[in-house]
């Protein structure tokens, strides 16, 4: 079983956000960055199978020289090699553009499988799964729960509204990795060192055989106009009172004389 | 359970600025030596430079030594025009001194963000071959069977829930094994304390004392009037503390339109309802700073204790197989407020030795006798010993540590009494609770924030699913003798809001922890009256996300 797990390097989620400049992108120093926890469920679920089933597990990614610290990762939890498409033509894509990239990479690889997150927690697109799917011209099951390897096949749990549905497709297929999923493991310490003597290729995308016309920043179909940072919430106010019943009649006096809302 | 083995020649524990400089240090020598060391570095932050704050003004000198190109190599410097300005403050207002110690000056240091600049400095020790591993804490010293001899550490088990039994993702710590250990823990290391009271480092010294540090990054608007102060580096004194409690504000000039600002207190006050986090709001409402700071937006805070103690505090600095350096073996200098360019030092001192001690085979505690034969010879011994009755003297009411001080300032530090004691923290607390006069300094979110939003920029995450990692051995005391003797001074010391009392049933009060909330200051462990605090390590890659600190 020849398992490729598709990872994206994104901001924590714990960081200051902050708008740069153009008011199109964000501040990228001072910002932590890991990988995508959706895709830390893919790596996990990848070796699971592996251990199962034997075969091979390849990390997939685009990004700059820092995302080789999230295929380092990956390879640190238990992955065989990697592969990062590093370019500055890659760089500002759209989810289209980047499924493009990804496909053409993945294209080079043998593979029965392909997982990866259901969405990146940066743009919240949920879209490069679908489209690298479409681009291979494979089946694709998205926000999947639980996946078990059958022979030939897999078979997928979506929860649904107030359900399950359970889901079929021949191999290879790509699907989409949901919370619940699994508890990924950490990378461990001899893990780590493991990794540093792993295999990680390094393409372009001339490699890949693409226009860098069509990829990239250049290949942007949807453009980002402006970011904002949500409003501000206000602070809680907190109604002061040494019984319950003290602090009730606060509120109502609150609400009846500074809210005027009864 | 059968634990995994790695063998290093020296494991660093800890990667702060004594251990990194050790480590590269180390690298270098071996190189020019064309010897080979294995090399490793564990850090209990999820990266380097995330548990790392301070002011910081940094006195270049031991950068220099370590790496002299280092403005080439893109040492992340944040302002090298240093202009000192230290006030009086009274509460509502300050007074310039017109004349600065000798050690209060400032030229020729830099300001510098210690969470960038470790993060560096990782870099450069990666590059050189150091292994380096973030996310892995340190839990337990490993010691030889007639358990004298240090032989390395055992890392903490990943994936462990809250009721103690492993989880599906659970990970065994590794032990790192090693022909030197080098502790480098920062102040009150929870590893430096389990092997004083085995192999006695600490017995025949004065007790460590401790500071504790808020501190805030803060970004200023273009048309800020501090653009235009002539000092870029501001210390006070006095108000909110007053002459009784020792401490003090700092307010730097950073990159970027930011600011570091901070409030170190001494953790010998007397008053347990005294809370460091409160004074440090009072000290940003104080007219010189809020006029400074108008309009600025707090990016990130946090806190971090700081061994102050000085000379006469340093522990034993080599045991068998292993040696002690930076803020773990008290190499801070207080009297200028500096300890990062002695910790570096120490580090550098310690690997020239350990080096030594390698080839020599000897790695007994006598083999590494250099380490503290070096330091004895270094300039770190020249500006420690002069300081040495300085935080003392800080530590006398009123206007009567002037005297101390002026007389140290004529007679080379040894001042009317030498050595002057310390005394533990934790004992300095006064029964009592009177509420606090003064009201509750104004917070709006933005400029002056709460606790819990301070923790939130903290960027402090841990796991949830854990162990609690501060064990209190009796919690029935702390609702009897410690709520009633000093009203539960935990919930007024920990700026990180971890200690929280709660109104049970029947009125009485109980104890609620959200250990998830510790920036891994420490303060509680060492101020704690009763001692029933001990802090361990949690999960490896828990704690604060310090980037710009």
């Amino acid at each position: 079983m020849n398992i490729v797990v598709l990872v994206k390097q994104v901001p924590d989620t714990e960081s200051l956000v902050q708008i740069a400049a153009d008011g199109k992108s964000i501040k990228k120093d001072d910002i932590k960055w890991v990988m995508n926890p959706y895709d830390e469920l893919a790596v996990e679920e990848a070796l699971r199978i592996k251990e199962a089933k034997g075969g091979s597990v390849t990390v997939v990614s685009v990004g700059p020289q820092k995302a080789q610290e999230t295929l380092r990762t990956a390879l640190a939890m238990g992955a065989d090699k990697g592969v990062h498409v590093n370019d500055p033509a890659a760089e500002g894509g759209d989810p289209l553009a980047t499924a493009k990239i990804l496909a053409a990479a993945v294209k080079g690889l043998p593979y029965d499988l392909i997982i990866c997150g259901q969405r990146a927690v940066d743009e919240d697109n949920y879209q490069v799964g679908a489209a690298v799917a479409e681009f291979l011209g494979i089946p694709h099951i998205s926000i999947v729960a639980k996946a078990e390897v059958l022979d030939g096949r897999i078979r997928c749990h979506r929860s649904i509204e107030g359900g399950t549905v359970v889901v079929e497709a021949p191999l290879p297929a790509l699907f989409t990795t949901q919370r619940g999923l699994n508890e990924p493991r950490y990378a461990s310490l001899p893990g780590i060192m493991k990794a540093k003597k792993k295999p990680i290729e390094v393409k372009t995308i001339a490699d890949l055989g693409l226009d860098p016309a069509t990829v990239g920043a250049a290949g942007r179909k949807v453009v980002i106009q402006a970011l904002r940072l949500p409003p501000e919430r206000k602070a809680v106010r907190m109604i002061p009172g040494d019984t319950p019943a003290a602090a009730a009649e606060e509120l109502v006096r609150i609400l009846h004389t500074e809210a005027k809302l009864i | 359970m059968e634990r995994e083995q790695l063998e290093f020649d020296v494991v660093f524990v800890g990667g702060g600025p004594a251990n990194l400089a050790g480590a590269i240090h180390l690298k270098q020598l071996a190189q020019k030596a064309g010897r080979e060391v294995e090399v490793c570095l564990i850090e209990k932050a999820e990266a380097i430079g995330a548990h790392s704050l301070s002011g910081a003004v940094l006195d270049l000198k031991a950068l220099a030594e370590l790496i002299p190109d280092y403005a080439a190599r893109g040492c992340p410097l944040e302002e090298t025009d240093l202009r000192d300005g230290v006030f009086y403050l009274t509460p509502r207002k300050q007074v310039r001194l017109p004349y600065l110690p000798p050690a209060m000056h400032n030229t020729g240091c830099a300001v510098i963000s210690l969470s960038k600049f470790c993060a560096w400095l990782g870099a450069a020790a990666e590059e050189l071959g150091v292994n380096i591993f973030p996310g892995f804490a340190g839990v337990e010293a490993l010691y030889d069977a007639g358990g004298r001899r240090v032989t390395g550490v055992r890392t903490g088990d990943k994936g462990v829930g809250k009721d103690g039994k492993p989880k599906s993702n659970h990970e065994p710590g590794v032990d790192l094994l090693a022909k030197v250990t080098v502790f480098g823990e920062g102040p009150k290391g929870s590893l430096i304390r389990e092997i004083g009271k085995k192999l006695g480092i600490f017995s025949g010294k004065m007790p460590q004392v401790y500071e504790t540090a808020v501190k805030e990054v803060i970004e200023l608007p273009a048309d800020s009037p501090f653009w235009d102060s002539p000092f870029t580096v501001i210390h006070t004194f006095g108000y909110p503390l007053g002459l009784d409690t020792k401490g003090g504000g700092f307010l730097y000039r950073m990159k970027e339109r930011r600011i570091s600002l901070g409030l170190v207190v001494g953790l010998d006050y007397e008053d347990p309802m005294l809370e460091p986090y409160r004074e440090f709001l009072r000290f940003k409402h104080h007219p010189l700073i809020a006029d400074l700071i108008r309009g600025g937006k707090v990016l990130q805070q946090g806190a971090k204790t700081l061994a102050a103690g000085g000379w006469y505090t340093m522990p034993q600095l080599a045991v068998d197989g292993a040696v002690f350096v930076g803020d773990s073996a008290s190499m801070l200098n207080v009297q200028r407020l500096k300890g990062i360019h002695t910790a570096m030092k120490s580090g550098m001192l310690a690997a020239e030795t350990v080096l030594d001690a390698i080839g020599k085979g000897d790695l007994s505690a006598a083999g590494l006798r250099g380490y503290a034969a070096r330091l004895e010879a270094s300039w770190i011994r020249s500006e420690l010993y002069t300081a040495r009755n300085f935080g003392q003297a800080l530590s006398r009411k009123g206007l009567f540590k002037f005297l101390h001080l002026g007389a140290q300032q004529v007679s080379g530090g040894r001042g009317f009494i030498d050595p002057m004691k310390t005394s533990e923290d934790g004992a300095a607390l006064k029964a009592g609770h009177a509420a606090a006069a003064a009201p509750a300094p104004e917070v709006d979110g933005t400029l002056y924030i709460d606790k819990l939003t301070g923790v939130y920029l903290s960027g402090t995450q841990h796991e949830e699913d854990q162990p609690c990692h501060l064990v209190i051995p009796d919690t029935e005391l702390c609702v009897t003798r410690c709520w009633e003797t000093y009203r539960s001074p935990c919930t007024r010391f920990c700026p990180g809001q971890v200690y929280e009392m709660e109104t049970a049933e029947g009125g009485r009060p109980r104890l609620k922890l959200n250990p998830s909330n510790c920036l891994h200051c420490k303060t509680c462990e060492i101020k704690d009256p009763f001692k029933n605090i001990i802090w361990t390590c949690p999960e490896g890659g828990g704690g604060p996300g310090y980037t710009i600190t």
